[in-house]
């Protein structure tokens, strides 16, 4: 029974994993233009995987028993690790929609001009 | 994030840049002007003979011909006969012949006849000599032609010469020269004769008047007799006037203390002579004498005198029979400034009064007063407590029996403004002293001021208490709500009707009421509302001039406070923009920072720069042309020129960095050996050159105007025919950067301090050529509040009479050559180089009007980010309000208030009865069973 329950856990924790094919195809089809749609696309790809962490006892309580806990811990593991490769896509989708600030320009309002020391008027004859 | 939507807004930038349709006469404003019309050279003229319709020809002051409709003022047509306004001194003349659809005018050495009626040209000589007189020959030998009268015109200079003039075609029929010697004075034609006046120098230094009196048939000297004895003349000033186009044209003149008037009528040897005599004791200033000059009204003529405090008139007949003049009767002595006026009906002349409270007709036969108003108010905005004096008048009448029924006279006050009174209602007023603004300024009122100043506190604060601050404000402006909401209906109908009511300057959320503040070629100061400048805010005598002198004012403001320089380092004095109140006290010149300060003058062409600390005060460098080079003029970047983004953000979101110095100026000299132009970008600390240009086969007639502000320079020359490229204007534009390489802040890295004395890094400049198909004869460009939004360069095509206004984008010298724009460029919004920019329709600020002799162009942020208020001044006002990236910040126009009411209110209508009903049937599902 708990090789069973733990073929099933395992099969769970890897769902999220077999998703990012489906997952990734869509992303790029979607474009990196900043539109309504993909926008909302990116957010369910945030939003699934962090969801889906947190509720992780729950996902798999029903499966756990005294004698696979410390198998179960490999397969929590694997489950997060599915979701943070999850992640990581959006993180990527995200950095080509431009949204990540990791280039120079996005740091330029922050910069500011050389102050000169001193100033010269014209005045007109 | 920011990229993306940094692109968008490029993309919309690049078709949004034009003037809109629902803007275009709400916005901007434009006075057409003549500038202020001269006493000899303005009259009534029908320009139909057939017609009794009649507008009013003048000459003016800055050597426009015009028309303008007495019913409302308005230019009929109007042309600039001297294209550079400044250096003229010249008076002109110009002449209407009786009956006659032509007008002729004479200027420098130009006679020109113009159609009355609108102003085209019929024809133009060139007399080779400066003109000294133009006359229209009114013949009565017989055999009159139908068509147009002929002309004759006096030039002076090297050869002096009458010339008779075709009427219809300008050709020339006969001329006369003079032997050199006598000074050619002036022109006078009778009915059967033309005499010229000339002035012989005699051994002592005195002038002689010699009359020549010439067969206008074929040009033959007749007769020449010299009148006035010895010692009698010592200048040409004191001759009062010759002439009139009369039966029997006289010469008056009297002598420097003005206590003898002498008359001789022209023909005739006999010199009458009458003694002046003084009235209150005092002096008299001027004498005027004016006459009707139709060749068959009565040869009567008003002689006007004037004293510093009164002004009093003699009317003299002139016998035919025996060749005398008599003096007929005189008007009264009336305290204060007057001027007279001639009219004629008929053969009958008549003679109007004006002073600064009556209007007076006599008829020259008798004194009886044929009609009398008094004027109260002339609805003009001057100081308190300034008399507004007449200066010149023309007037036209129409007499039914023993009264005048109606009475047009246009006026030319003391305050520069023209005034036309129906009887003595003011009917228009055309501000004629704008049309020679010396020097202008923008100043904010004190209202808009305290507004700028809390928006500023907000800024500078923290969060938490930039938010209490504005609660605070928000409360302090409920006060205002009564009388808000008891405008609230007016504000809500012209909002709905989209009818312009701009509002007042109190209530000027967004800046755009600016006061500008103008110095005047009379020595006034006038300030008009930028916002609605369809009228003068106030108006007051700054200087008190004679009529030769001239000034060169210099305008600056800070805040609300005016401060007028007369001359360089003269006096100085202060006013309140608001209302034009003259301060006390006195605002220090620069408000330097600590550390070195420079200023730097051009003087003797040599730019010079010292030191302005005391301590150790001196010449820091100075900047001689080379040989044959002279110094055209400098521009050095504006003291108020924010910038947004101190680096350009390219397509693959990398930085170029702006090279940002506040102490570059731009400066342009021309060698007229070699017939070339250079540029030089100075720095003007160190007084080092950061870039230079030269450009060879430059044409050094055509104008050369130049620009320089944020990290960027542009200017404009017109290049003469060579071998290599035919003759054509070319505009230049060069963008500085600290490094070309992306992502790199070249020599000083990130030193947020630098003085280009110890550690100076020169800039990398990218120059691009347009050719362009107008010359421009001065450029500005757009500011904004803090410089985000994008710049347009302002350019003033002088042959065209336009102002456009070209974005930046089109002039990027960053746009690829010779290859179509990669992705990342398309990004920014480059377009592939073309060397050819064509001024687009859309880029023309004046649209469909005219704006003529533009010599300046002004600019001055808005409180609003994306507007920036525009103001042209020279011979022409114009105004306007440019939004370069699009009015991203105000609601235009074009934002249909009423469908989006109707579209609220529809929802709510619909929502408070659709409510019930779906109640109802939800209701009904839960009780109906079927």
């Amino acid at each position: 029974m708990d090789t069973l329950k733990l073929k099933k856990a395992w099969e769970l924790a890897l769902a999220p994993a077999k998703q990012l094919p489906m997952n990734a195809i869509g992303m790029y089809m979607t474009g990196n233009s900043l539109q309504i749609f993909s926008i909302m696309m990116v957010f369910m790809l945030f939003k699934g995987p962090i969801q889906a962490v947190l509720n992780i006892q729950g996902t798999f309580a029903r499966l756990e028993t005294e004698g696979n806990k410390s198998n179960m811990l490999m397969v929590k593991a694997a489950f997060v690790g599915c979701n943070c490769l999850a992640l990581a896509l959006g993180i990527w989708k995200v950095n080509g929609m431009g949204l990540l600030p990791t280039t120079r320009s996005d740091w330029l309002a922050w910069e500011t001009a050389r102050e000169p020391l001193e100033r010269a008027y014209f005045v007109p004859s | 994030m920011r990229f993306p939507l940094f692109a968008a807004v490029c993309i919309l930038l690049r078709t949004t840049v034009a003037v809109f349709a629902d803007e275009a006469w709400n916005v901007d404003y434009h006075y057409a002007l003549l500038g202020e019309p001269q006493e000899e050279t303005t009259f009534f003229h029908q320009p139909n003979p057939t017609s009794k319709a009649s507008l009013i020809y003048t000459l003016s002051k800055r050597g426009v011909v015009g028309a303008v409709n007495p019913r409302d003022g308005s230019v009929v047509w109007r042309q600039l006969l001297s294209p550079n306004l400044t250096s003229s001194t010249d008076r002109g003349f110009l002449r209407a012949g009786e009956g006659q659809d032509t007008i002729v005018s004479g200027y420098g050495s130009q006679v020109a006849a113009w159609s009355a009626a609108d102003g085209r040209l019929a024809w133009t000589v060139d007399t080779h000599g400066p003109l000294k007189d133009v006359e229209i020959l009114e013949l009565s030998d017989g055999k009159i032609e139908s068509g147009a009268k002929d002309v004759v015109a006096l030039s002076g200079g090297g050869s002096p010469a009458v010339q008779r003039l075709d009427g219809a075609s300008g050709a020339v029929k006969w001329q006369h020269k003079f032997q050199e010697g006598d000074e050619v004075y002036q022109l006078s034609a009778s009915t059967t004769e033309v005499f010229a006046i000339l002035l012989h120098k005699t051994v002592l230094g005195y002038i002689k008047i010699r009359v020549v009196s010439l067969d206008p048939v074929n040009g033959r000297k007749t007769d020449e007799y010299t009148l006035s004895s010895e010692k009698e003349l010592a200048s040409a000033e004191t001759i009062i006037s010759v002439g009139a186009n009369s039966a029997s044209p006289i010469v008056a003149w009297t002598d420097a203390a003005h206590s003898v008037l002498k008359i001789n009528i022209i023909g005739t040897k006999t010199v009458s002579s009458y003694n002046i005599e003084k009235q209150d004791g005092q002096p008299v200033e001027k004498i005027r004498i004016h006459a009707p000059y139709h060749a068959n009204s009565l040869s009567h003529f008003l002689v006007n005198y004037q004293t510093a405090t009164s002004h009093w008139a003699d009317i003299y007949h002139i016998d035919h029979t025996r060749s005398i003049t008599q003096l007929a009767y005189s008007l009264p002595n009336i305290a204060g400034q007057g001027s007279f006026s001639t009219s004629t009906s008929d053969a009958n002349v008549y003679f109007t009064r004006i002073t600064q409270d009556e209007l007076i007709t006599v008829s020259s036969a008798s004194h009886g007063v044929l009609g009398r108003w008094t004027i109260d108010n002339l609805g003009l905005v001057s100081a308190p407590h300034e008399a507004i004096v007449p200066t010149h008048t023309v007037s036209e009448l129409s007499v039914k029996g023993d009264s005048v029924s109606a009475i047009r006279t246009a006026v030319l006050l003391s305050t520069g403004d023209w005034v036309l009174l129906r009887d003595s209602k003011p009917v228009w007023a055309r501000p004629e002293a704008l049309a020679d603004i010396r020097s202008a300024t923008f100043a904010t009122p004190s209202v808009l001021e305290d507004f700028q100043h809390k928006l500023d506190v907000e800024t500078h604060r923290n969060f938490v208490g930039a938010y209490l601050h504005r609660v605070k404000r928000h409360l302090e402006e409920l006060k205002h709500l009564p009388s808000y909401m008891s405008s609230m209906p007016q504000r809500f109908i012209s909002g709905f009707l989209g009818t312009t009511d701009e509002g007042a300057m109190a209530s000027d959320s967004f800046g755009f009421h600016k006061v500008i503040v103008c110095a005047t070629g009379n020595g006034r100061l006038m300030a008009l509302d930028a916002g609605s400048a369809s009228r003068v805010l106030w108006s007051r005598r700054a200087v008190d001039l004679d009529s030769s002198e001239s000034w060169q004012p210099g305008l600056s403001s800070r805040a609300d406070v005016i401060v007028l320089e007369r001359g360089s380092g003269k006096s100085r004095q202060t006013f309140n923009a608001t209302n034009g109140d003259p301060l006390p006290g006195i605002p220090d010149t620069h408000d330097l920072q600590s550390g070195l300060g420079v200023q730097y003058t051009l003087r003797d062409g040599v730019l010079e720069a010292t030191r302005t600390d005391k301590a150790n005060a001196g010449s820091v460098w100075h900047f001689t042309p080379m040989a044959d080079e002279r110094i055209l003029h400098l521009v050095p970047r504006p003291v108020n020129d924010p910038v947004a983004s101190i680096g350009k953000v390219l397509g693959d979101r990398r930085v170029l960095y702006k090279y940002l110095d506040s102490n570059l100026a731009l400066l342009a000299t021309a060698n007229d050996a070699s017939t070339s132009a250079q540029f030089y970008v100075l720095d003007t600390i160190t007084g080092s050159i950061l870039h230079s240009s030269a450009h060879s086969g430059v044409d050094l007639q055509a104008p050369i105007s130049s620009i320089l502000s944020e990290n960027w320079f542009a200017y404009s020359y017109t290049a003469e025919a060579s071998d290599a490229s035919t003759k054509g204007h070319h505009l230049v534009v060069g963008e500085m950067f600290e490094s070309l390489v992306p992502n790199d802040r070249g020599g000083l890295n990130a030193a947020t301090n630098f003085s280009t004395v110890q550690s100076g890094t020169d800039p990398f400049t990218l120059v691009q050529t347009y050719q362009i198909p107008e010359a421009i004869s001065k450029m500005a460009v757009t500011q904004t509040r803090q410089g985000i939004t994008s710049r347009q360069l302002l350019a003033v095509l002088a042959d065209v009479e336009a102002i456009v206004g070209i974005p930046y984008n089109a002039l990027d010298p960053r746009r690829p050559v010779n290859r179509a724009p990669t992705k990342d460029e398309q990004m920014e919004g480059l377009v592939q180089y073309e060397p050819v920019i064509e001024f687009d329709p859309k880029w023309f600020l004046n649209h469909q009007r005219e704006v003529l002799g533009i010599e300046n162009v002004m600019t001055n942020p808005a409180l609003i980010e994306s507007t920036s208020i525009v103001f042209a001044y020279g011979l022409d006002i114009f105004g306007t309000r440019l939004s370069p990236s699009f009015s991203f910040d105000i609601l235009g126009k074009d934002f249909n208030k009423f469908q989006m009411l109707a579209t609220v209110a529809a929802l709510a209508v619909a929502t408070f009865v659709v409510a019930p009903l779906v109640m109802r049937k939800q209701v009904n599902t839960r009780w109906q069973f079927t």
